[in-house]
């Protein structure tokens, strides 16, 4: 997962992962990619779209 | 490190979670993962003098940002239904805080109470043992191990430690609310004092707020689900900003963002050694998102009954249940008539809500009782007997 500069740490996106992958710390975003399976919840909740998929 | 009871997350829930253990007698660790408590706040910061007087808070006017006697209804073109205390008994009427005071003053409440606070220390996992828990923190960069007999879980809606202990947390994303807001300068407002709740597809699936903090300084803010656009929650405020008559002249100073979690309180909030507090165990009024008296009511049981566990030195699950039990009754079965107004809120259009608050001008009570307000929903949409009737 890509994180964006103007991520604001909120944990939005942690509260509705299924898998409980997202580690919000004070000024980083920790994905356990090997968890994560690309279902994109957090990308779509993210209420300032500071998430992007990795592609490839 | 060895503690009887190891708080995580210091926001208003786990700070009264911890005063409430140190006061009944269990030592106590309070940690969080930021460097500064309270800060940034990820809310509107409303609360009730009713709420705060029942939990013993004692007030102080460093936080305290304004107080609150009236509301003001917006519907979607503009129409609004003024409700004052004369009119109806507002649960709204109170305070706005100033979160980042309040929050550090509660956990210095904790601290006076016994507790040591452990600042910018996150927990990165936990394990059960035979007599308690291993908690992985980080303190700044160094990795740590606390033993804890008993771990409450405040740790927001991100509500990882709920999961790690094995309880089903996690929410779907049409029961997260997706917030954002802006604390401005230069608000104009209708009323002193007055808060002003915004409905329709301003914000699908939520309301548009603002919430006045004395003279020209207002949060002004919304909540999206997801699930209901394809714009983010801050795409919405800041078309809410540039349209509201009030914001016109408005400038921000500060963003919030953040997940407000409205399914109702949790099923589950107990297993063996763990208990979950606040925004993590669901303790947030589904209808209007407000959880800082409730989360705060589910902290101090959970310290209460984690205390008592201490005392008794059994931390089983069995032991424990009396606080899934209490925070049901004190805080779960008044959630449930508010999931279904807020079912309802949400099914009506921008047109329907136009009607609903010109029939509520029309009618003329002197005060407003929820019988009255069911007849004049019911006047404008059938449907409104349907999902409220049995509510009243």
């Amino acid at each position: 997962m890509i994180v964006k500069e103007w991520c604001m740490y909120c944990g939005e996106c942690a509260g509705v992962c299924p898998r409980n992958c997202i580690q919000v710390r004070e000024l980083t975003l920790e994905f356990d990619e090997e968890k994560c399976n690309n279902c994109n919840i957090c990308v779509k909740s993210c209420p300032v779209n500071a998430l992007e998929e990795e592609v490839g | 490190m060895e503690t009887d009871v190891l708080v995580i997350g210091a926001g208003p829930a786990g700070s009264m979670a911890a005063k409430h253990a140190a006061l009944n007698g269990a030592k106590v660790l309070l940690i969080d993962r930021k460097s500064e408590i309270g800060s940034p706040k990820r809310c509107a910061e409303g609360v009730s003098k009713d709420g705060l007087k029942r939990l013993e808070v004692t007030l102080d006017p460093r936080w305290i940002a304004t107080e609150i006697n009236k509301v003001r209804l917006v519907a979607p073109n503009g129409t609004d239904v003024l409700l004052d205390e004369d009119k109806v008994k507002l649960s709204e009427v109170g305070y706005v805080l100033e979160r980042k005071v309040f929050d550090k003053h509660m956990a210095m409440d904790a601290a006076r109470a016994g507790a040591q606070i452990m600042v910018k220390t996150l927990a990165t996992g936990m394990k059960k043992e035979k007599d308690g828990i291993i908690v992985h923190v980080e303190h700044m960069g160094n990795p740590m191990e606390i033993k804890a007999k008993i771990v409450i879980g405040a740790d927001g809606p991100e509500s990882r430690v709920g999961r790690w202990a094995g309880l089903k947390t996690n929410l779907k994303p049409g029961n997260m609310e997706s917030c954002a807001q802006f604390e401005m300068v230069g608000v104009t407002l209708e009323q002193p004092n007055c808060l002003e709740l915004i409905f329709g597809s301003v914000a699908p699936g939520g309301y548009a707020w603002i919430f006045p903090k004395g003279d020209d300084i207002a949060n002004v803010g919304l909540g999206v689900l997801s699930t209901e656009t394809d714009k983010t929650a801050y795409q919405h405020l800041l078309d809410f900003v540039a349209t509201y008559p009030g914001t016109q002249k408005a400038q921000p100073v500060e963003l919030n963002v953040g997940g407000d979690p409205v399914a109702g309180l949790h099923k589950e909030l107990v297993t063996d050694n763990v208990l979950i507090t606040g925004d993590a165990a669901g303790m947030v009024n589904p209808l209007d998102g407000g959880g800082i008296i409730s989360g705060m009511t589910g902290g101090r049981i959970a310290g209460e009954v984690a205390a008592k566990a201490i005392s008794e030195g059994d931390f089983s699950k069995n032991n424990l249940k009396d606080y899934q039990k209490r925070c049901q009754k004190e805080i779960g079965d008044s959630f449930k008539k508010y999931l279904k107004a807020k079912d309802y809120l949400l099914s009506l259009s921008d047109d329907e809500l136009n009607s609903i608050a010109d029939a509520f001008n029309e009618s003329d009570f002197d005060r407003i009782s929820p019988t009255d307000l069911l007849k004049v929903l019911i006047k404008v949409s059938p449907k409104a007997m349907l999902k409220l009737g049995k509510l009243f």
